[in-house]
């Protein structure tokens, strides 16, 4: 599961009231968490993808009625966000990853970016569910809207995919 | 082995373009390249008490009155003798600016050719919509005044 921290409840909703500072103290607490959710899916799109998602969030901040459950909601839109970025761009594998950065060993990194690459933006949402937010096949069904069975079979071939890519 | 997976990174430019579009009142935002290296322009612009004057026409003089870490609060007078008193939160590479009636914003991020800068102004007044035209100005000026600020074009 990724590591995160809380954001204060008063600072929610400052930033639902519109207060700017506010808005802009949300950002720096959840671009972290968003360029996780969004690197994997969007690769090098993943810039754009954190940008709109984070735009996208914070203009509905209003309709957060529980500030507990922020990054439960955050993820959503961010998945949403990054698999609609990730399906304008046809990204032919091989080419080069900008902007995208590791948490440790960049050369692995590359690699791992370089397998994702060879699968479908709605394969990597599912690994990236699985293995990077650690959640079951219920949850990530109803993140990405479809029945579990989806996620199951989205989830076999993207082992698949990934397994064959990363053997090659 | 996730902890090799692909982080995206959300530049100092990209925070200030997402909060141009979270705010809910007009703003102007400019972006300029500027032939200068990211930490030569962010020394002219984060000198705030000396940058403000001199790229927003209309402020005559800003004093820090409070700095703690990053939060520093800082009284500008304008050129009508009208005061402001603004919190700001000072980092490598942004800067935001709030008064009760403006919100200020400036990025910076190093690119091919030297800098890209971003700015944003905008009025926190009710009907402020109206404004729109003149905040176009306002900032197109400010942001033509720093692009030729002199020590971003001195030699080190």
């Amino acid at each position: 599961m990724t590591r995160r921290g809380d954001a204060d409840p008063a600072l929610v909703r400052a930033a639902q009231r519109g207060d700017p500072m506010a808005l802009g103290e949300l950002m720096e607490i959840l671009a972290p968490y968003v360029g996780r959710i969004c690197g994997p899916i969007a690769l090098q799109d993943g810039p754009d993808a954190t940008q709109e998602a984070l735009i996208s969030i914070l203009r509905g901040i209003r309709g957060l009625k529980e500030p507990a459950a922020l990054f439960g909601w955050v993820r959503v839109i961010a998945v949403r966000e990054a698999v609609r970025v990730a399906r304008r761009t046809a990204w032919p594998s091989g080419t080069p990853v900008e902007e995208v950065s590791a948490a440790s060993d960049p050369e692995l990194a590359v690699d791992v970016a370089d397998t994702l690459a060879r699968l479908t933006p709605e394969h990597r949402a599912v690994l990236m569910l699985r293995y990077v937010e650690g959640l079951d096949e219920i949850q990530a069904g109803q993140i990405l809207s479809v029945p579990p069975g989806t996620v199951r079979s989205r989830l076999f071939r993207a082992r698949r995919g990934f397994r064959k890519a990363w053997d090659s | 082995m996730t902890e090799n997976w692909p982080v995206a990174d959300l530049d100092p430019v990209r925070r200030l373009r997402v909060l141009a579009a979270a705010v809910r009142f007009p703003v102007y935002v400019s972006e300029v390249v500027l032939p200068a290296p990211v930490e030569r322009v962010w020394a002219a612009a984060a000198d705030l008490e000396r940058a403000l004057p001199s790229f927003i026409s209309t402020v005559r003089s800003a004093r820090i009155t409070r700095a703690e870490g990053d939060r520093l609060e800082l009284l500008a007078t304008g050129t009508l003798g009208q005061r402001a008193r603004f919190d700001v939160v000072l980092r490598p590479g942004w800067c935001l600016m709030r008064s009760r009636f403006v919100l200020g914003a400036m990025a910076a991020v190093p690119e091919a050719g030297g800098t890209r800068f971003a700015a944003l102004g905008g009025f926190r007044l009710p009907g402020a919509r109206l404004a729109g035209p003149l905040l176009t100005v306002l900032g197109d000026r400010s942001m033509r005044a720093f692009a030729e600020h002199l020590e971003l074009h001195a030699h080190p």
